[in-house]
C-alpha cells in the first residue's frame, strides 16, 4: 500500500476509563514494525508465525489420519470382505509405532495377558491351503514362542498328511502351554472362507486370509506410520490375493508387468524392507503358477525371497 | 297304570281332540314304519352274515394262529422288513412284525408293519385272495400285537412317506395273528416319539418320563429308542474295538468290595453273611492292581454304584462305567493322548456308521451335530480359568469349576474352537483326591485333566501316586484312616510303574453325543434314588 504519515504522533495523552483492562497502543511502536518488516524481506520467519504452521501441519495430519481412518472403516461397512479394522488400527496406532519398532510387545499388541496363551485359531478349507499363513508363522515362529498345533475338524473326513504337519515338528516343550508366548491353532475345517477367531470376547471372528495375513503381519512388524506406504502394501496384498490369485491369464499378465515395474525402482514391493506385499505376492505367485518365465526384475526378487528362508514350508506343501 | 296313561292322554286330547289325535296318530305311525324298517334290516343283515359265513372263501387265510409252542418246525424264510425294496417286486414272501396302526376303508384295510426302526405300508384289499370277512378281521388286529404275514411286494408309483420303505407295499394274501396285545396300551408310540413342544401347539398328547420309565417296554420299542440303545451298543463296541487295537487287555473287576476305593462319593452297603461290604462305585483300585501286576493297559467295562441322592439330569445309581487305566513311560500326556484318541475314533465311528440312528434322534430331539477335533484340544486349567474371568466369572486360582461355570467354559470354547469335546489339564491339587500325582513344577497343581462333552464333565482322570512314600503322605495330608486303604498302599510297595487312566459313563457319553436332555433316555432302565423299577 501506499504509505501515510501519521496524522498524529503517537505520545498524544488519552484519558482512559479505568474499569477496562489495559492494551498497549498499537501506534507506539514504529521502530518495532520496521524491524518487523525488515525481518520478512530477509525472507526469515517469526518464531510464533512458526509455531502456529507447526500446529496446523500437526492438526492436518491428524485430520488426514483420522479421514484414512474413516474411510478405511467405511470401506469395512460397505463392503462386507474387504480388509477390516486392521487398516484402521494401523493407521491409529501409528503415533505409538517407534516406542514397538524393534522387539513388538505382545501385550500392547494382542492386549494384556490374563495367564492364557494368547491363542490364535485359524479356520482354513483343506482344499485352500492359506500359503501366505504359513509363511507368516514361520517368521513368528523365529520371533516368538509359538506353540503351533494343527487339528482336523469333524467336519472334513481326512487330510492329506502333509497338511497335518505343515507347521513342522511338534515343538519338545509342547506339553507345557503355558512356556510360550503365542499359540498358532490351525483347524482344517469345511468353512467357505478362511477364518482367524482370537479372543471371543472382544473380538470378532476375522475373515478372508489376506486380512488374517496382515493381523498377523502386525506382529511382526509395525504398519508403515503414514497412510500413503500403509495404502502401498494394502493395495499389493489385495493386488495378490485378487488378480494373481483369483484373477485370469490377462490379469495376472497385467500385474506381472506392475510387478517387474515397481521392482525396477527397489529391491522390495514396498518400503526399503520386506513386507506383507511381498510376503503375499511371492505366496500368490506360487500357487498361480508361471506359465512364462518371469521378468528379470521379478525373477531377481523371487531369489531375494527365497534367500530369506521362510517360504520352504508354503513350497513343500504345493509340490 | 297303562289304562290311566292311556284315561289321561285321553283327558288331555279331550281339550283339543282333533289336533291331538292327529299328532298322536302321525307319531304311531312313524314310530311302526321304524320298527318295520329295523327288522327288515336286521333280518337281511342276518341273511348276509349268514351267507357270507356260508361263502367266505378265504376262511383258511387268516386267523389266530395256534401258541407257537414248536410244534413243528417250519421250514419257512421270514423276509426282514429293511430288506424290502423294488429288486423283490412282485415276489410272495413272508414276514413277522408288529401291527404298528391299522386303517380301514371300505373293503381295504392299510396296516403298517413295523419291525424295529424299519416299517413298510400293507395292504388287504376285498379280492379274490381275500374276503370281505377277512379285511374285517385286519382291521380289528389290536395294535403291537405280532402277525405273521404272506404278502406279494409291489412297487408304488408315489413315496409312501409315513414308512421307512417308501418305494414298496405288501398286498397281504394271509395274515395270522401270532401274539396278541391287549387292546389298551399304556402309552401309544406315536405319541412318544412326538418331537417335544409340537404336542403342545396340536393339542396333541405327549409321553412324560415317568409314564414312559415306567412302560420300558413299550418305550423301547420306539424308533427313538431303538435309535438310541443301537448307538450306545456302538459306543461300547467301538471301545472295545479301539483299545483292543491299541494293545490293552480288558479286565473283570469285583463289584462287591471291601471298602470304599473312591474318596468323596457315597457307597452302597449290602449284608454280607455276618459282616457288611460295598458296592463298588469305581473299578479303579482294581485297575490299578493289574497295572502293577504287569498288564501295562487295562480296560474294563461294567456296572458302577454312586449311594448318591442326586435327582438331576445327569446322575444315576447305578451306570456302566468304561474306565481304561495304562502304563505310561515318561509323561502322563500319553495317557491323555491314548484316551482322547479313543474318544475321538469313537466319535468317529458314530459319525461315519451311525448316520440313520443320530438322524432318528434328531426327529424328536433335535440338537447340532457332534462337533470334536484330531487330535482333541488340550486346554489348561488356567487358560480356562483366563477365559472366564475375561467372561467375567470371579474365581479362584484353586477353586474347582461349579457346573454352570463348566458349562459357560464350554461355550466359550466351543465359540473359539468349534469343538464339543476337550480336555482341561492340570487341574489345582486341592481339589483332587489324595492319590493324584502333584506337579512337579507348581506345588499348587496337579497331573490331573476332565474331559468334557458339550461343556458336561465325562471323565475325570489323573496321573496317580505310584510310590508308597508319596501316596501315604497324601493320604496322611488328607487325613484319611491309613488303616483302611492299607491294601491300596500296599500294592505300590512292590514295584510299580508309572501310570495313569479315567473312566467315562456310558450312558452320559450318549447322551452327550445325541445332545439329549436326560441320563435316563440313554439308560435303558434307569436306576436313581426315586426308582428301583423295572
Amino acid at each position: 500500500m501506499y504509505k501515510v504519515q501519521p496524522i498524529c504522533g503517537g505520545d498524544v495523552k488519552v484519558d482512559l476509563p479505568t474499569c477496562m483492562y489495559k492494551l498497549a497502543n498499537v501506534h507506539a511502536q514504529p521502530a518495532n514494525s520496521c524491524t518487523h518488516e525488515h525481518a520478512l524481506q530477509n525472507g526469515e520467519v517469526d518464531p510464533s508465525v512458526r509455531a502456529l504452521e507447526a500446529r496446523q501441519d500437526e492438526i492436518m495430519r491428524k485430520l488426514y489420519e483420522l479421514k484414512a481412518a474413516v474411510e478405511g472403516l467405511a470401506k469395512t461397512v460397505t463392503t462386507p470382505d474387504a480388509d477390516m479394522d486392521l487398516t484402521v488400527r494401523g493407521s491409529l496406532s501409528s503415533q505409538s509405532s517407534s516406542s514397538f519398532r524393534g522387539e513388538a510387545d505382545l501385550d500392547t499388541l494382542l492386549g494384556k495377558d490374563l495367564g492364557a496363551l494368547r491363542d490364535i485359531v485359524i479356520n482354513a478349507n483343506p482344499a485352500r491351503p492359506p500359503l501366505t499363513l504359513l509363511v507368516l508363522h514361520k517368521m513368528l515362529c523365529q520371533r516368538y514362542r509359538v506353540l503351533s498345533t494343527v487339528h482336523v475338524h469333524s467336519s472334513v473326513s481326512s487330510v492329506p498328511p502333509q497338511l497335518l504337519s505343515c507347521l513342522g515338528p511338534r515343538h519338545p516343550d509342547s506339553y507345557a502351554r503355558h512356556l510360550f508366548q503365542l499359540g498358532f491353532t490351525l483347524i482344517w475345517k469345511d468353512v467357505p472362507k478362511l477364518q482367524m477367531k482370537f479372543s471371543v470376547q472382544n473380538m470378532c471372528p476375522v475373515e478372508g486370509e489376506a486380512s488374517v495375513a496382515r493381523f498377523l503381519f502386525k506382529l511382526l512388524a509395525p504398519y508403515p506410520s503414514d497412510a500413503a506406504a500403509a495404502t502401498l502394501v494394502d493395495s499389493w496384498v489385495d493386488t495378490a490375493f485378487h488378480q494373481l490369485a483369483e484373477g485370469g491369464a490377462k490379469e495376472r499378465a497385467a500385474v506381472m508387468r506392475a510387478l517387474n515395474l515397481t521392482l525396477g525402482r527397489g529391491p522390495w514391493l514396498a518400503g526399503r524392507d520386506v513386507s506383507l506385499a511381498d510376503v503375499a505376492c511371492y505366496c500368490c505367485l506360487l500357487l498361480a503358477g508361471s506359465a512364462s518365465p518371469a521378468p528379470a526384475n521379478v525373477q531377481r526378487w523371487l531369489e531375494s525371497c527365497e534367500n530369506l528362508g521362510h517360504f520352504g514350508p508354503a513350497k513343500v506343501l504345493l509340490q | 297304570m297303562i289304562k290311566e296313561g292311556v284315561q289321561g292322554a285321553a283327558a288331555v286330547a279331550e281339550e283339543d281332540p282333533q289336533a291331538q289325535s292327529k299328532k298322536a296318530q302321525k307319531k304311531q305311525q312313524k314310530e311302526a314304519e321304524k320298527a318295520a324298517k329295523k327288522a327288515e334290516k336286521q333280518a337281511k343283515l342276518a341273511g348276509d352274515q349268514k351267507t357270507e359265513e356260508e361263502d367266505d372263501f378265504a376262511k383258511d387265510r387268516y386267523g389266530v394262529a395256534a401258541m407257537v409252542q414248536s410244534q413243528e418246525k417250519m421250514d419257512r424264510s421270514l423276509v426282514l422288513v429293511k430288506d424290502l425294496s423294488p429288486a423283490r417286486a412282485d415276489e410272495l414272501i413272508w414276514l413277522r412284525a408288529r401291527v404298528h396302526t391299522s386303517r380301514a376303508k371300505g373293503k381295504q384295510c392299510f396296516l403298517v408293519l413295523r419291525q424295529q426302526q424299519f416299517n413298510v405300508q400293507a395292504l388287504v384289499a376285498v379280492g379274490d385272495r381275500a374276503s370281505k370277512q377277512m379285511v374285517k378281521f385286519a382291521a380289528n388286529i389290536s395294535k403291537e400285537s405280532i402277525v405273521d404275514v404272506e404278502a406279494s411286494v409291489r412297487k408304488v408309483d408315489q413315496k409312501i412317506e409315513s414308512c421307512s420303505q417308501q418305494d414298496v407295499e405288501l398286498h397281504i394274501e394271509r395274515i395270522f395273528v401270532i401274539s396278541q396285545a391287549e387292546a389298551r396300551l399304556p402309552l401309544q408310540l406315536e405319541d412318544a416319539v412326538r418331537p417335544e413342544g409340537e404336542g403342545d401347539e396340536e393339542g396333541r398328547a405327549t409321553v412324560n418320563q415317568d409314564t414312559r420309565l415306567d412302560n420300558r417296554v413299550i418305550d423301547l420299542r420306539t424308533t427313538t429308542s431303538q435309535a438310541i440303545f443301537r448307538l450306545q451298543s456302538g459306543v461300547c463296541q467301538l471301545f472295545r474295538d479301539t483299545l483292543n487295537k491299541k494293545g490293552f487287555v480288558e479286565i473283570q473287576t469285583p463289584k462287591i468290595i471291601s471298602a470304599a476305593s473312591e474318596g468323596g462319593a457315597n457307597v452302597f452297603t449290602v449284608s454280607y453273611f455276618k459282616t457288611s461290604a460295598y458296592l463298588a462305585q469305581s473299578p479303579q483300585l482294581y485297575k490299578q492292581m493289574c497295572i502293577c501286576a504287569d498288564f501295562d493297559k487295562v480296560f474294563c467295562v461294567g456296572p458302577v454304584f454312586r449311594a448318591e441322592d442326586s435327582n438331576t439330569h445327569r446322575h444315576l445309581t447305578e451306570f456302566v462305567g468304561l474306565d481304561i487305566e495304562m502304563a505310561f513311560n515318561y509323561h502322563y500326556h500319553e495317557v491323555i493322548d491314548s484316551i482322547t484318541d479313543t474318544m475321538v475314533q469313537i466319535f468317529k465311528g458314530l459319525r461315519d456308521n451311525f448316520q440313520t440312528e443320530i438322524q432318528t434322534v434328531n426327529k424328536q430331539f433335535p440338537s447340532e451335530p457332534f462337533k470334536f477335533l484330531e487330535p482333541t484340544l488340550r486346554l489348561e486349567y488356567k487358560e480356562g480359568l483366563a477365559m472366564l474371568r475375561e467372561a467375567g466369572v470371579e474365581m479362584g486360582d484353586e477353586e474347582d469349576l461349579s457346573t454352570p461355570n463348566e458349562k459357560l467354559l464350554g461355550r466359550l470354547v466351543k465359540e473359539k474352537y468349534d469343538t464339543d469335546f476337550y480336555v482341561l489339564d492340570k487341574y489345582p491339587l486341592a481339589v483332587r483326591p489324595f492319590y493324584t500325582m502333584p506337579d512337579p513344577n507348581d506345588p499348587k497343581n496337579s497331573n490331573s485333566y476332565d474331559m468334557f462333552m458339550r461343556g458336561e464333565e465325562i471323565l475325570s482322570g489323573a496321573q496317580r501316586i505310584h510310590d508308597a512314600q508319596l501316596l501315604t503322605e497324601r493320604a496322611m495330608y488328607h487325613q484319611i484312616d491309613l488303616e483302611k486303604i492299607k491294601a491300596y498302599i500296599d500294592s505300590f510297595r512292590f514295584g510299580a510303574p508309572p501310570h495313569g487312566g479315567g473312566g467315562i459313563g456310558l450312558e452320559r457319553v450318549c447322551m452327550l453325543y445325541l445332545g439329549l436332555h436326560n441320563v435316563r433316555q440313554t439308560s435303558m432302565f434307569p436306576r436313581d434314588p426315586k426308582r428301583l423299577t423295572p
